[in-house]
């Protein structure tokens, strides 16, 4: 089904929560092992822009359409950083501007050469390119919305788990752009296949893993994917992933959950 | 990381003076859809001179994508609250794009264009390389690009509609105006204060004022529609680009530049 882009556009609003009481924290705080994760999403949330960067060096850009879904997609992860920064202020835990410039600076010259990197690469390749991002892009989306699912889910948390929901949605419309995309794309070009299947299997990681330190990773996926629950929501993040064309088999999700120590 | 860009880096740590980026963000201004009055161009429609300015300044501002990726590129990324204001910025600056573009279709007829942006990609390696050599200055940099293109920019809509008094267009533009005035403050702001902290921002950033075709995005046009821009817009006004260069000239360490007089070329 195609993606309607304008209709996007339109109706792309930063996330809402003017409405929730967050006095409720205050009443039923949260626990420090859940403050840690949401810190963690917040951090990868603020993080887009970073992201963002590294495709805007490829020809991805040029393309209207992905230009307008960048545009919005961006906005709406920076108002979820700001939302769960909210929550976190709520417990009165900090993240400002600041940190999270601090953050961005740890990542020092490997940062810097990534763009680099991906200009390289993405000018070199060509178009098939888009369709690894897309496929990234995807798998990404995908796995926060089954994140924020999964706390709400776990957390039960009038205000949280209503929250973490509203942010899924979103989420779940972001999934919808780029495996629209990707499925496109991928079924096009045997070569955008073979690139996708490399770049997936040798490089994807959990969303944030490469920018949080794997302590971090470890926490928030454990936390999150542990037990037989855990596991049917990463194999079900597989699936999604193993059905588009080209990349039948694949299992990067839980593969990488592994190397994290995630167990069932 | 070598320590004296680390410190150099933390130097970036500069509130933006004056300006509340999440406020800003907070407030910002989405779709113009609804207030447009699209009919009224059925009864009175624009010249196709308006409707040529329109196309060319929709162009440029649907162009933030290829100027992100030149800010990004840079240690400009690492400073979340310049971060935060340049994806509120591109927001805004989407239905700014969209705005005209209904405008135009009303006129004109047609569909949405969905040809690729021309963009420059070749530059963004060295872009990326040299900026991060340079470090620091970059965020006077582009803060100082960002003041300059906003000058002139909303000069040239002023322009657009002393013209063309179209009391629809007229309306729109002055909202247009209104939100680009707020995206100002914040490049003012930023662009005097760092550069009225380092003559070093000052020496790379007049380089870069110098070397930059404006308006930013006009690199990546045919020089004809440019020099229309100009001509049209400012031919029988050369006051409005001259005033634009007095004010560069109050930037710390830009004065008598001239970009805008070299620019036009009236």
């Amino acid at each position: 089904m195609a993606f309607d882009i304008d209709r996007y556009t339109s109706t792309s609003k930063k996330v809402q929560w003017g409405d929730l009481d967050f006095t409720e924290f205050e009443r039923n705080p949260l626990p420090d092992a859940t403050l840690r994760s949401l810190r963690y999403m917040a951090d990868v949330e603020y993080h887009t822009v970073c992201y963002l960067r590294d495709l805007l060096v490829t020809p991805s850009h040029k393309e209207v359409d992905v230009s307008a879904f960048m545009t919005m997609w961006n906005r709406e992860e920076f108002w979820h950083g700001e939302a769960l920064a909210k929550v976190l202020g709520a417990h009165e835990v900090t993240l400002d501007f600041d940190q999270l410039k601090a953050t961005r600076l740890k990542l020092g010259w490997k940062d810097r050469l990534d763009p680099i990197k991906q200009s390289v690469l993405g000018n070199v390749i060509g178009k098939d390119f888009i369709a690894v991002h897309m496929i990234w892009g995807a798998a990404n989306e995908w796995s926060a919305v089954a994140a924020y699912n999964r706390l709400a889910d776990l957390e039960k948390h009038p205000v949280l788990s209503e929250l973490l929901r509203r942010i899924a949605k979103q989420e779940a419309r972001h999934v919808a752009f780029y495996a629209t995309q990707a499925r496109e794309r991928l079924a096009k070009s045997k070569k955008a296949q073979v690139l996708a299947r490399l770049a997936l299997k040798g490089a994807w990681g959990p969303v944030g893993s490469s920018i949080m330190p794997a302590d971090e990773v470890t926490h928030v996926m454990g936390h999150l994917f542990s037990g037989e629950e855990g596991l049917r929501e990463i194999r079900k993040l597989d699936e999604h992933i193993s059905r588009m064309p080209g990349l039948e088999g694949l299992t990067i999700v839980e593969t990488s959950m592994k190397k994290y120590g995630v167990a069932a | 990381m070598p320590r004296s860009i680390e410190v150099a880096l933390d130097d970036m740590s500069i509130p933006a003076p004056d300006f509340d980026v999440r406020a800003y963000a907070n407030d910002a201004h989405a779709s113009y859809r609804d207030l447009l009055d699209l009919e009224a161009y059925a009864s009175q429609p624009l010249s196709s001179d308006t409707v040529r300015a329109l196309r060319y300044l929709q162009v440029v501002e649907r162009g933030t994508m290829t100027h992100l990726r030149s800010v990004l590129v840079t240690a400009t990324h690492k400073d979340a609250r310049v971060t935060a204001f340049l994806i509120t910025w591109a927001f805004e600056k989407y239905w700014i794009a969209d705005a005209l573009d209904q405008i135009i279709r009303a006129n004109e007829g047609g569909t949405v264009d969905r040809t690729p942006f021309r963009t420059p990609v070749e530059r963004t390696i060295r872009e990326s390389i040299v900026a991060n050599i340079v470090g620091l200055p970059m965020v006077a940099v582009h803060t100082a690009l960002g003041t300059v293109d906003e000058w002139l920019m909303q000069a040239a809509y002023r322009r657009l509609i002393e013209l063309e008094p179209h009391p629809q267009l007229a309306d729109i533009v002055t909202r247009l105006l209104a939100t680009k005035s707020r995206q100002l403050q914040f490049f003012e702001a930023q662009a005097r204060h760092r550069l009225g902290e380092s003559s070093r921002a000052q020496k790379v950033t007049r380089r870069r004022l110098a070397k930059t075709p404006w308006p930013i995005g006009a690199r990546a046009e045919p020089s004809q529609n440019t020099e229309f821009f100009f001509r049209y817009l400012f031919g029988s006004q050369p006051s409005a680009i001259t005033e634009i260069d007095e004010l560069i000239d109050t930037l710390d360490g830009q004065n008598n530049l001239n970009l805008m007089k070299r620019a036009a070329a009236l």
